[in-house]
C-alpha cells in the first residue's frame, strides 16, 4: 500500500511558528498553481501506473483556503491518473477560520472522508498570539459542520504562557467537539520564525515544562478514551491515520506540489520549494524534482528502526527480516545493547517503553549510521 | 695561535615583560640596515604567532648584524633575544652562555622589576658584562634620574653612562650600539683548537633536518666536516653552516667566537640535546663545554587528543615541540576516562598554556587537558619516598605516612589600595606573610610564602580580578613543606572518574568538592537517567549534586518531508557523541575536563 500527498502552499496569514513552504496573500496564483498540480499528477500517474494507492492527503499551507473546486478537480485528476484501493482514506487539512458549509459539502463530493482541523489551543489570546486566523468559536462552528465525520483536531503544547488548565480546556474542547483523533504536538521553535524570538527571549515553556504538559495531556487523553499510537498522535479505537501510519511503516508515498517529498522505488525525492520554478517545470512537462537520493541499505535499516520506534507498534523483527533478510538486533547490536533497558519486547515486536517515548531521540540517535 | 676576531660582539637583552626588549631589538636591526624599515614586521624576532599576539618572547632568536662604530671599525654583532617571563628563565640562561655581554633594559616609568634582577644575577654568574639601558624616555611619566639611581641601588651597576633611549620613537639607539662595542669584550677562543660548539637551541626544519643553534667556543666548522655530539656520540656530516640575518643565511664556515647554525641531516629530534657540545668526529676536543643544569618541571597536566585516534599525531607534535623547548617533559599516560595521552611537565603556568596553544595552532590538533597539578613528595608508611604529580597515581590514604608539597616565594607588586585584597587572597590560599615594602608612594611589594598548588589552581586569575589587573606577580620555588593533603575524587553515577581527581589541602576539600560538583552539574548534559555527582575524600562523600534525567528530546512531527531531515538530525546527534567521553555509564563532554577545573568566576 502507498500514499499520495498534495501540497497546497497558500495561507490567509502565516502563523508565527510556521516554517513550512506556504505563502500568504498569493491566492491570485492559486488557479495557475492548481493547474500545474493537475499536470504533475498526470506526469507521476503515468510513471507509477503499476501501484495501488490507499490514502490521499491534502496538506499545506491551508488547503481549505483555496476555492474547493480546485480540490475537487485535483481529486478527480488523482482518480483518473492513479489506481486507488477500494476504500481509500482521503484527508484534507482545514483551518477553522476558512471553512463554510459549501466547502465541506464540496470536499465530501470530491471523495474526502477525513478532516484534520487545526485547533491548536482553546484559549483565544493564545490563538492570536500564535498568529492563527481563527477563534475557538470558529473551531466549534467548523466542528459542527463536521458532525458525524471522521475528523482529527491538532492540539499544541509549549505555547507561551500555556498552563495545565489551558491544555485541559483545549483537550476537552477537542474531545467535546467530536474529534475521533487528536494530534498533540510540541511547538518546535524553528530558526527564522517569529516564535523563535520568543524562544530566544526565554518566553516559551522550557523542556521540562513541555514534558510535564505532555504527560498531563497524554494521561487526560487516555482517560477520555484516546490511545496513543505514535508519540504525537492519539485516537479512538480504529481511527488511526492510515496515511501517517504508512510513513512510519516505511511505505511508499508520492508527494505532489511545491516542496513535496516522495519515497518510492528506494529513492527519496524532493520537489523545488520555489513556486515559480515549480510551475515552469510542470508546465514544460518536467518533474520539478531538485533532490533525488537513493537510500542505501544501511540507511534504510536505520529509517525502519527510527520510524518504527516512534509508534507503539514498534519494530517487528519479522517484518524487518522480510525486508532486509537479517536480524535487526544483530545489525544494530551495539546500539541495541546500549538502549535495551529503555525498550520492551513482546513476541517479535520491540517498542520504546512508554515513559521514554518523549525522549526517544536519545535512544534513536544510538542507531544512526 | 689564531684568536677569535676582536671585531666581534655577542650580546643578549634582558628585560622585564613590556619593558621594550623586542622593540629595542627591532630598532637595532633597523639601524644596522639588517632589515629595511619597509620590510619590518613589528617585532621581527618574535616569529611565532603566539609571541606576536601576546607581546611576549618565548623562544630565543639570534640575529647577526654589522655596525660601523664611531671609532671607524666595522663590528659584527650577534644579538640573542631572550624571553622575559619567569617561566622561561631556563631559556635565558641558555642564551647567556652564548654571549659575553648583556643589555639590561629598564623601563623609565616602572623601574627595576624582580624578574630583571633575577636575570641580571644569572648574567653575572655567567661572567657577562652588563650594560644598563633606560627605555621609554619619551613617556611623560619617565623618571630617568630616579631610574638611574634605582639601577645603582638595587642592581649595583654604574648607570651614569647608561644609554637613555626611546625604542618606540627610535631615539638614541646608536648609543646602545656604541656601549656594546665599548663595554662588551670580544670573545675568547682559538680557531686552531679542535672544534667545541655549544648547542644553545635547535628546531626542526622539514627540508634540512634539525637545525642546531651554536656558539663556537674553539676551532671552526664548515660544510663537509664530520661532527660528533658529545652526549649521544652520534656523528653527522655537516651540510650547511651559517649566520642569522635573522633568517638562516649560509656561510662558508663558522669560527671561534661566532654565533650561527649547523645543519647536518640530523633526522630525529631526540638525537642531539640542547646544552650538548659539538666537536669533530675524528679530532674530538678533550672535554665538552659545561652544559646547562637540567631544569625541573614544576607544573604538570595530562594532554589527550580530543579524537582518541589522533594519539600518534599528538605524539609527533609533542616530540617536535620538545626539540626547541628543552624544558618540556612528557611521558605516555593512560586515563580510564580520556584514553591514551601524555603527562607533561612545564616550568610554570604560562609555559603550560603556550605549549597547549602551540599544539592546537601549529599542529591543528584538538586536545583535552586535565587540571594542572604539582609534584608532591609522598612518604609511605613503609618508608618509601617518591614524587607524585598525577593524582590518580597517589597510593591509598592508608599507605601514606605524610605528604609534602612545593612552596614558592611569591612577590606581589601592587598599588597600595589593593594591599588588603591581596592579603585576603593570600590568606585564603594558605599563604604565609613575610614582608611588605613600600617601593614608592604608588607601589607596594608583598612577600609571601605560598603553596604552589594554590597558584596553579586560580591564584593568578583571582589576583587579577581582585586588583582590577593592577597587581603583578612573580614566584620562585622555595622547597617543600609537610602539609595535610587529600585526594579529592569525583564520582559520576557512583563511578570515580580518574581524570577529575585532584589533590587538595584538607581544609579546602569541602569547598572545592562542592564547587566541582556544582560546575559539573551545569556542564554534563542531561541523560536518560538521573546522574548523581559526588565529591569524595577517602571514601567519604563530601558534596553531592544531581543532573536530572532528560524529559524531552523528541521530534514532534515526522511525516513525508521530515524523514530525511530528522534522519540527518539524529545522525548529527550521534556525531556529537563522539566528542563525549564515557565515564562508566555517563557521557561527559570533552570540554568538561578543561573547563570544570577553572574557578567559579565564569559561572553566572
Amino acid at each position: 500500500m502507498a500514499g499520495i500527498y498534495l501540497h497546497i502552499p497558500f495561507c490567509k496569514q502565516k502563523c508565527r511558528y510556521c516554517d513550512f513552504v506556504s505563502f500568504a496573500g498569493k491566492e491570485d496564483v492559486a488557479e495557475a498553481y492548481m493547474a500545474c498540480l493537475l499536470k504533475e499528477i498526470e506526469l507521476r500517474g503515468k510513471e507509477l501506473s503499476g501501484r495501488t494507492f490507499d490514502t490521499v492527503y491534502f496538506g499545506g499551507g491551508t488547503p481549505s483556503v483555496v476555492d474547493p473546486k480546485y480540490i475537487y478537480a485535483a481529486m478527480r485528476q488523482i482518480k483518473k491518473c492513479f489506481r486507488l484501493s477500494a476504500r481509500p482514506e482521503v484527508t484534507i487539512e482545514v483551518n477553522p477560520g476558512t471553512v463554510s458549509e459549501q466547502k465541506i459539502a464540496m470536499y465530501k463530493r470530491a471523495g474526502i472522508n477525513r478532516f484534520s482541523v487545526g485547533l491548536q489551543t482553546a484559549i483565544d489570546a493564545q490563538l492570536a498570539d500564535l498568529g492563527r486566523v481563527h477563534t475557538v468559536r470558529d473551531y466549534l462552528y467548523c466542528a459542527s459542520l463536521l458532525r458525524g465525520e471522521n475528523f482529527s483536531a491538532d492540539v499544541m503544547i509549549g505555547i507561551k504562557g500555556q498552563t495545565r488548565d489551558d491544555l485541559q480546556k483545549t483537550i476537552e474542547v477537542a474531545v467535546g467537539s467530536g474529534a475521533k483523533h487528536i494530534s498533540m504536538y510540541a511547538l518546535q521553535p524553528e530558526d527564522g520564525t517569529p516564535v523563535y524570538t520568543d524562544y530566544l527571549n526565554g518566553e516559551l515553556p522550557d523542556d521540562d515544562e513541555v514534558a510535564a504538559l505532555y504527560d498531563f495531556g497524554r494521561e487526560l487523553l487516555a482517560r477520555k478514551g484516546y490511545a496513543r499510537y505514535e508519540v504525537s498522535n492519539f485516537c479512538k479505537k480504529g481511527c488511526e491515520s492510515r496515511h501517517n501510519l504508512n510513513y512510519w511503516r516505511r511505505g511508499e508515498y508520492v508527494g505532489l506540489g511545491v516542496a513535496a517529498s516522495s519515497f518510492f522505488a528506494g529513492r527519496r525525492l524532493l520537489n523545488t520549494t520555489d513556486l515559480d520554478e515549480y510551475m515552469k517545470c510542470t508546465l514544460s512537462g518536467f518533474f520539478p524534482v531538485i533532490d533525488s537520493e537513493e537510500v542505501s541499505v544501511q540507511e534504510a535499516k536505520f529509517e525502519f528502526v527510527m520510524l518504527g520506534l516512534r509508534t507503539v507498534y514498534g519494530v517487528s523483527g519479522r517484518r524487518y527480516k522480510e525486508q532486509f533478510g537479517s536480524d535487526w538486533t544483530e545489525d544494530f547490536a551495539a546500539a541495541y545493547k546500549r538502549t535495551r533497558q529503555y525498550l520492551e519486547t513482546q513476541d517479535d515486536v520491540t517498542r520504546i517503553r512508554d515513559e521514554y517515548l518523549f525522549v526517544q531521540n536519545k535512544i534513536l540517535s544510538e542507531y544512526a549510521p | 695561535m689564531a684568536k677569535a676576531s676582536k671585531y666581534l660582539r655577542n650580546f643578549c637583552i634582558i628585560a622585564h615583560i613590556d619593558h621594550g626588549k623586542s622593540t629595542i631589538a627591532d630598532r637595532i636591526m633597523e639601524l644596522t640596515g639588517q632589515v629595511s624599515k619597509r620590510d619590518m614586521e613589528e617585532q621581527l624576532l618574535d616569529s611565532m604567532d603566539i609571541e606576536r599576539e601576546r607581546g611576549i618572547t618565548i623562544k630565543l632568536t639570534p640575529v647577526r648584524m654589522f655596525y660601523t662604530a664611531l671609532d671607524g671599525n666595522e663590528y659584527e654583532l650577534n644579538l640573542i633575544d631572550t624571553p622575559g617571563h619567569v617561566d622561561f628563565t631556563y631559556e635565558v640562561s641558555r642564551s647567556l652562555a652564548a654571549c659575553e655581554g648583556a643589555l639590561v633594559v629598564v623601563d623609565a616609568t616602572q623601574g627595576v622589576e624582580a624578574q630583571t634582577l633575577a636575570n641580571v644575577y644569572l648574567a653575572l654568574e655567567n661572567n657577562l658584562e652588563i650594560v644598563p639601558v633606560i627605555n621609554k624616555i619619551d613617556l611623560p611619566s619617565a623618571r630617568i634620574e630616579e631610574t638611574k639611581a634605582e639601577i645603582e641601588d638595587v642592581i649595583g651597576l654604574d648607570a651614569a653612562e647608561a644609554p637613555c633611549v626611546s625604542a618606540k620613537e627610535g631615539t638614541n639607539i646608536r648609543d646602545i650600539l656604541e656601549a656594546v662595542v665599548k663595554c662588551v669584550p670580544p670573545p675568547e677562543g682559538d680557531t686552531d683548537d679542535p672544534l667545541r660548539a655549544l648547542i644553545f637551541d635547535s628546531y626542526y626544519d622539514n627540508y634540512k633536518g634539525v637545525i642546531l643553534f651554536v656558539r663556537i667556543r674553539d676551532g671552526k666548522v664548515k660544510v663537509g666536516d664530520r661532527i660528533k655530539a658529545f652526549l649521544s656520540e652520534r656523528t653527522y656530516d655537516v651540510t650547511e653552516v651559517g649566520a642569522f640575518s635573522p633568517r638562516l643565511q649560509p656561510k662558508n664556515e663558522l669560527a671561534a667566537g661566532e654565533v650561527g647554525y649547523i645543519a647536518a641531516s640530523i633526522k630525529s629530534i631526540e638525537d642531539v640535546e640542547v646544552g650538548d657540545t659539538v666537536t669533530f668526529a675524528d679530532r674530538p676536543a678533550a672535554a665538552p663545554l659545561p652544559g646547562y643544569k637540567k631544569v625541573q618541571p614544576v607544573v604538570f597536566c595530562g594532554i589527550y587528543p580530543l579524537d582518541g585516534s589522533k594519539f600518534n599525531d599528538l605524539k609527533d607534535a609533542i616530540l617536535k615541540l620538545k626539540l626547541n623547548d628543552a624544558a618540556l617533559t612528557f611521558e605516555p599516560d593512560n586515563s580510564v576516562a580520556l584514553g591514551f595521552g601524555f603527562r607533561c611537565g612545564f616550568l610554570g603556568l604560562l609555559h603550560m598554556e603556550i605549549v597547549q596553544e602551540r599544539i592546537e595552532r601549529e599542529f591543528g590538533l584538538d586536545i583535552i587537558t586535565t587540571a594542572p597539578s604539582v609534584s608532591y613528595l609522598v612518604h609511605k608508611t613503609d618508608g618509601e619516598v617518591f614524587h607524585v604529580d598525577n593524582p590518580s597515581h597517589l597510593p591509598p590514604a592508608a599507605e601514606i605516612e605524610f605528604m609534602e608539597e612545593p612552596i614558592v616565594r611569591a612577590e606581589v607588586y601592587t598599588p597600595p589600595e589593593y594591599v588588603g585584597a591581596i592579603m585576603e587572597l593570600c590568606q585564603d590560599k594558605r599563604g604565609v606573610y613575610k614582608n611588605m615594602t613600600y617601593l614608592d608612594a604608588r607601589r607596594v611589594r608583598l612577600d609571601y610564602l605560598l603553596p604552589l598548588n594554590e597558584i596553579v589552581y586560580d591564584f593568578f586569575d583571582e589576583l587579577k580580578s581582585r586588583t582590577k589587573g593592577y597587581a603583578s606577580f612573580d614566584y620562585e620555588l622555595a622547597g617543600y613543606q609537610r602539609s595535610k593533603l587529600v585526594k579529592l575524587d569525583i564520582l559520576l553515577n557512583g563511578e570515580a572518574c580518574d581524570a577529575l581527581s585532584t589533590i587538595v589541602h584538607e581544609d579546602h576539600a569541602y569547598k572545592r568538592g562542592r564547587m566541582l560538583a556544582e560546575n559539573l552539574k551545569d556542564a554534563i548534559p542531561r541523560q536518560l537517567f538521573e546522574i548523581p555527582i559526588q565529591a569524595a575524600v577517602g571514601g567519604k562523600i563530601i558534596a553531592r549534586e544531581t543532573v536530572k534525567a532528560v524529559r524531552k528530546d523528541v521530534l514532534a512531527k515526522c511525516y513525508g518531508g521530515d524523514i530525511t531531515r530528522k534522519k540527518k538530525l539524529l545522525e548529527k546527534q550521534k556525531e556529537g557523541k563522539k566528542r563525549m567521553r564515557q565515564v562508566g555509564t555517563v557521557e561527559v563532554p570533552s570540554e568538561v575536563f578543561m573547563e570544570i577545573l577553572k574557578t567559579n568566576k565564569d559561572r553566572k
